[in-house]
């Protein structure tokens, strides 16, 4: 187990940030904690990194307590800290042979570099470089060390969409060699995108967790299928097979079905049986989003109270 | 406790940025010639040595200066802007930052020292009755003991708004009441009895003993004996105030234990004071200046004068 929680539980004088908290998660892969601004993301990967102390229960990081063998675990865990702090007046190399020399053992600067793709930018003064440059140099701190897991909080915040697609590739790639990393991000699309297993977190609370795919299952949600038809067709056997009708212009049809491919396969019998052919078909699978709505409720609402 | 590449690396990159910060290098090196100016301008024709008169107590204040106002300001700043809190999640200890802050402040120091020297040699002319070997020493010891004081301050001042408050507030005391802006031996008892208890006294004590008295390091023991212990005590106390985030409370029990450690040093000091000839008066000189040496120093009045 790379990261266990029991009972994981923090309050800030009478804001509770964190709420009887218990995590499981297994060495490989990308984990994702979703949720909006204020949901205790923050709170949460700092007491795994030993930033900060939970008021109660207990935290266990490759195996170590992040309070109590620290030192240790540094050398073991990398992260980059939402609010990036890169010393200024330093070029991305001299700040990455810097960071480097904290450490037992650590790749050559130029190999880190080129993970992050900042070879063109490295004797730039830090100054000088894009939102996305600091946060690819942030990346190659946390990395700098080869950690067992690498610890990202909000990487792509504020990013331009191209700056995060890039971002989104530089972790593919540590995924690809077999690295652990734990990111939060209030983007559900990189969650969908990037993670093998989701955790959402509302006030302090985890309300669901296990991958995209398992939650928008779980979710019970609903598939969306449109079809145009030339004919006239009677739907029925369609709604008898748990299809709902949303709506019809002409020979536009839209339904809802919980079970697509039942609905497909009836869809193929009654444009057999009535003679009826089919023009054009569309479907949409529920998605990450639809789930994180309904569970998330009123973004507005969720947002408020706890500190990040 | 400390990993050697790590201070080394650490002091390489404070030092890089030393270099390319222009308000780094304005405040370092230059502001301190504008006291050398202004003093040469103001006070040397009322000295009279001269500007040789007045260096003991202008090298005081520009190392003072320095680890007062440089040394803590750029250790608070860390650790506002929060680069010290990213430091945490390394393997790297408080000492090995804090020795870092150190080496970068003994340059930048020694650096602005050397420079005003410099200067005073070659716009004033100063003469120098001593071995510059012995006064390079003491200048070194000296920069040790207020890096190592400013290192504290750097530890325990909140913000960046506190910073200078505080700063300020040791400064300026050290300032007027040391001798560093008004020679000792004309300050009243009790305010000299006040002064035996700074550590900015042993410094000039020092500087006189071994720039203007030409005396040699032994003579001057006494004073570089509680420089040497404020450095290493108070490079101590660090490890006791260090913070890595804004947001860590300050311990005051540790504080009051660092500060009050601090304070039983200088009142031992100032008890032994009189057995080190501390700031006599030239009346007060217990041993007289040899007349050969009178010969150096053509005005034996001025003994003591900064």
């Amino acid at each position: 187990m790379i990261i266990e929680t029991k009972s994981l539980r923090k309050v800030y004088g009478s804001t509770v940030a964190l709420n009887e908290v218990d995590l499981r998660f297994e060495a490989g892969g990308i984990i994702g904690l979703l949720g909006p601004n204020g949901a205790g993301k923050t709170t949460l990967v700092e007491i795994l990194e030993g930033l900060r102390t939970p008021s109660s229960g207990e935290v266990s990081v490759l195996g170590l307590d992040p309070a109590q063998q620290g030192r240790a675990l540094k050398e073991r865990i990398g992260a980059q800290l939402q609010s990036t702090t890169i010393p200024i007046d330093l070029t991305p190399y001299e700040v990455l042979r810097l960071y480097a020399s904290f450490y037992e053992r650590s790749l050559p600067v130029e190999r880190v570099l080129q993970i992050v793709n900042l070879e063109a930018k490295a004797n730039s003064l830090t100054k000088t470089l894009s939102g996305g440059q600091k946060q690819r140099l942030a990346i190659g701190m946390a990395l700098i060390h080869e950690p067992e897991l690498l610890i990202f909080d909000e990487p792509t915040s504020g990013l331009d969409p191209a700056a995060r697609r890039q971002l989104h590739e530089i972790v593919l790639d540590l995924k690809s060699q077999g690295r652990t990393i734990l990111l939060t991000t209030h983007y559900i699309e990189e969650a969908e995108k990037l993670c093998d297993r989701v955790v959402l977190i509302r006030s302090g609370e985890v309300v669901a967790d296990g991958s995209p795919f398992e939650l928008v299952g779980r979710a019970g949600g609903r598939s969306t299928i449109w079809i145009d038809v030339e004919g006239e067709m009677d739907p029925t056997p369609l709604l008898v097979g748990g299809a709902e009708e949303q709506g019809r212009q002409g020979n536009h049809y839209k339904f809802t079905t919980a079970d697509p491919a039942a609905t497909i396969v009836a869809l193929g019998q009654v444009l057999h049986t009535q003679g009826v052919s089919l023009t054009d078909l569309r479907m949409r699978r529920p998605t990450l989003e639809d789930v994180y709505l309904e569970l998330m409720g009123d973004p507005e609402e969720a947002d408020e109270g706890v500190p990040a | 406790m400390t990993n050697l590449r790590g201070l080394g690396e650490l002091s390489r990159a404070y030092l890089l940025q030393a270099r390319r910060s222009k308000t780094a290098i304005f405040w370092a090196l230059g502001f301190p010639q504008v006291w050398l100016f202004a003093f040469a301008f103001i006070f040397g024709p009322l000295t009279p040595g001269g500007v040789s008169y007045l260096m003991p107590g202008l090298f005081a204040l520009t190392t003072m200066a320095g680890a007062f106002f440089g040394v803590s300001y750029l250790m608070v700043n860390e650790r506002e802007n929060e680069v010290l809190r990213r430091y945490r999640l390394t393997p790297v200890s408080p000492v090995t930052v804090v020795l870092a802050n150190g080496v970068r402040s003994m340059v930048t120091v020694t650096a602005s020292l050397l420079l005003q020297w410099l200067l005073a040699w070659l716009f004033f002319g100063i003469t120098i009755n001593g071995s510059i070997l012995s006064i390079i020493v003491v200048l070194l010891i000296g920069a040790l003991a207020f890096v190592s004081l400013g290192l504290i301050l750097g530890c325990i001042a909140k913000d960046m708004r506190t910073a200078p408050a505080l700063a300020n507030l040791i400064f300026f005391p050290m300032m007027f009441l040391s001798g560093a802006a008004i020679p000792f031996f004309l300050l009243p008892a009790w305010i000299q009895a006040i002064a035996r208890m700074l550590p900015a006294t042993y410094l000039i004590e020092a500087l006189q003993g071994v720039m203007v008295r030409g005396e040699s390091l032994v003579e001057v023991a006494g004073p570089i004996m509680v420089l040497l212990v404020t450095a290493i005590v108070a490079a101590a106390f660090n490890s006791l105030v260090f913070r890595w985030e804004s947001s860590e409370p300050i311990n005051y029990k540790k504080l009051v234990v660092a500060v009050g450690g601090l304070l039983v040093l200088y009142l031992a000091a100032a008890l032994l004071a009189p057995a080190m000839r501390m700031g006599a008066s030239p009346a007060q000189e217990p041993t007289p200046v040899p007349v050969e040496r009178a010969v150096t120093a053509p005005i034996d009045d001025s003994i003591g004068v900064s």
